[in-house]
């Protein structure tokens, strides 16, 4: 699981910055106070940072020409300044991206997968299975006793959205939210069209009553 | 200055002339001084009195030409008492130092202004920066326990944060020159933030977004295109129609690229469409019950004209919108590659 250690002034958001990266999958780091980061960063190295420009003691600049000094550790600018010299200045230090708030949370976790991923090549399988049902992620296909069927783009997200969160009903709107951070608008309407099309697609492979429907509720797998 | 003009300005000394030579008459007569010799004595004084009148106007109308030439010819026409002669005559020293004075004041009065719009702009950018904090918490608060009051929620923050943003381009949009940073930039990736920053906006409001080959890159500024895009999409959510939609297309011409945003909504009726990008200008739409600040689309074209980028609207009442912004290529770019 990968570390993150969020360096933010303000209470708030720090704490929902770290709810919302755990659920998302992963280990938040807080520093204890803000004198010592550089030298608990040294001690134990996060695989990534994400860094406030206005700090108290010190601001976010010097904390990463700091640690740039002896790691590589992808660092990421949050920050509510904006102008192109913080920009600049921020890729200057050595700064791997720079987001400005009011942030959106999609494109900060896709900015922090991305990041990763580059960094650290992945070694995770990219394959997803519950009840013999495998799903591939990196050829789109869906696999039940070795038949297999192609899935779209869009059908693919939602099956991806429905194993992660196997178990467990899934509200239409989340799967709406989750497809529309992933850059596919879809619509309600399309959606159930899509969930028709993946449940023939399955029946044809030999599954049956997969996905059920909660009414008013969402999805289950 | 005209002869006439001048010479009513000298009448007290032709009139003192006059009764000079009036009194001499009447007492060289008195005396008993020959007819001729105060004749004599009369037109000598005539010729030397009229031609001293006659050659000043001559002076004084080509150092007041001079002036005025001057005048002309200043690009800041304020700075006349810096540039002019310093007179010689008393009087034109006097009228010199008045309009130094008074410039002076002036100047004082003007860069008491200038500082004060300039502090004021100042704190306008700082409070921004200050509110983007709490807008950034609230909207992971509503991430963070999602249901459908908080992504109501969410769709008003996303609105105030376009609100906020509009406040701080406004205060910066008179010296983008100095705030930008020209780069490639893929306009899918543009047109994806600014949909996901309109997330809940648009689904709220169920409008449904096509985005069609925008593969596109241009070079231009990433965040003042970002904040046109935002414009374009809250201007297109706001004026929907049934069953609306919002779409992104890219077309290639020769020495240029085009990124066309269409929705179905309401359009702008024919005589306002001239008048959307006056600042101010609210129009139909703005006055049927949708609160308008004629502020947004003003922006945009001011940006645009800032940034080197073209933009059109074509629309017909009831049949939807089509902004079209024009980049241009960047050819200079590749030929440094």
């Amino acid at each position: 699981m990968y570390q993150i250690m969020v360096i933010e002034d303000d209470p708030v958001i720090q704490e929902e910055l770290s709810v919302l990266l755990r659920s998302n999958g992963y280990e938040i780091i807080l520093p204890k106070d803000f004198f010592n980061i550089i030298s608990e960063i040294r001690k134990s190295p996060p695989h990534l940072l994400l860094l406030d420009i206005n700090l108290p003691v010190q601001d976010g600049f010097k904390i990463c020409s700091g640690i740039r000094t002896f790691s590589n550790v992808p660092i990421i600018f949050v920050t509510s300044r904006n102008t192109d010299m913080d920009e600049l200045n921020s890729i200057m230090l050595g700064g791997d991206d720079f987001i400005t708030k009011p942030y959106n949370t999609s494109i900060l976790l896709a900015r922090i997968a991305s990041l990763l991923k580059r960094t650290y090549a992945s070694e995770h399988a990219e394959v997803l299975t519950y009840q013999e049902v495998i799903l591939h992620l990196e050829n789109s296909k869906i696999e039940y006793h070795r038949n297999s069927v192609e899935l779209t783009k869009n059908e693919l997200k939602i099956m991806v959205f429905l194993f992660r969160n196997a178990g467990k009903i899934v509200p239409r709107a989340d799967l709406v939210d989750y497809l529309w951070d992933s850059q596919l608008y879809v619509d309600d309407n399309a959606l159930s069209v899509n969930i028709t099309r993946i449940r023939e697609k399955l029946k044809s492979i030999g599954v049956k009553d997969f996905i059920q429907t909660k009414h008013r509720q969402g999805y289950l797998i | 200055m005209r002869y006439k003009e001048y010479l009513k300005d000298q009448l007290p000394a032709i009139i003192t002339h006059v009764l000079s030579m009036l009194f001499c008459v009447v007492f060289l007569s008195a005396v008993d001084v020959q007819a001729n010799i105060i004749l004599i004595l009369l037109l000598i004084w005539f010729l030397i009195a009229a031609s001293y009148i006659h050659i000043r106007f001559f002076f004084r109308k080509r150092y007041f030409a001079e002036l005025l030439l001057q005048l002309e010819r200043l690009d800041k026409k304020y700075l006349i008492c810096e540039v002019m002669e310093h007179p010689i005559l008393t009087e034109d020293k006097i009228y010199h130092m008045l309009l130094k004075a008074a410039n002076k004041s002036m100047m004082e009065q003007v860069s008491e202004s200038k500082r004060e719009r300039k502090e004021y702009k100042e704190y306008i950018e700082q409070w921004i920066h200050d509110v983007k904090t709490p807008i950034s918490a609230m909207k992971l608060l509503c991430e963070n326990n999602k249901s459908d009051t908080t992504r109501k929620l969410m769709a008003e923050l996303e609105k105030v944060s376009h609100y906020t943003d509009q406040a701080l381009y406004y205060a910066r949009s008179e010296n983008v020159e100095k705030d930008y940073f020209i780069k490639e930039v893929s306009l899918s990736e543009m047109i994806h933030a600014a949909v996901a920053e309109n997330k809940q906006l648009l689904l709220q409001n169920h409008i449904s977004v096509e985005v069609n080959n925008c593969d596109n890159t241009v070079y231009t500024d990433e965040k003042w295109i970002g904040f046109i895009l935002n414009q374009i999409i809250a201007n297109a959510v706001k004026y929907s129609g049934k069953e609306p939609k919002i779409g992104f297309e890219v077309n290639s011409k020769q020495g240029q690229v085009v990124l066309i945003i269409y929705d179905n909504g309401v359009g702008i009726s024919e005589p306002d469409l001239p008048r959307i990008f006056e600042k101010g200008f609210t129009g139909q739409n703005g006055r049927t019950g949708k609160s308008s600040t004629g502020i947004g689309l003003f922006l945009c074209k001011r940006l645009c004209e800032k940034l080197g980028i073209g933009i059109a609207v074509k629309s017909e009442s009831g049949q939807g919108t089509q902004v079209e912004l024009f980049f241009p290529k960047g050819d200079f770019v590749r030929v440094q590659e």
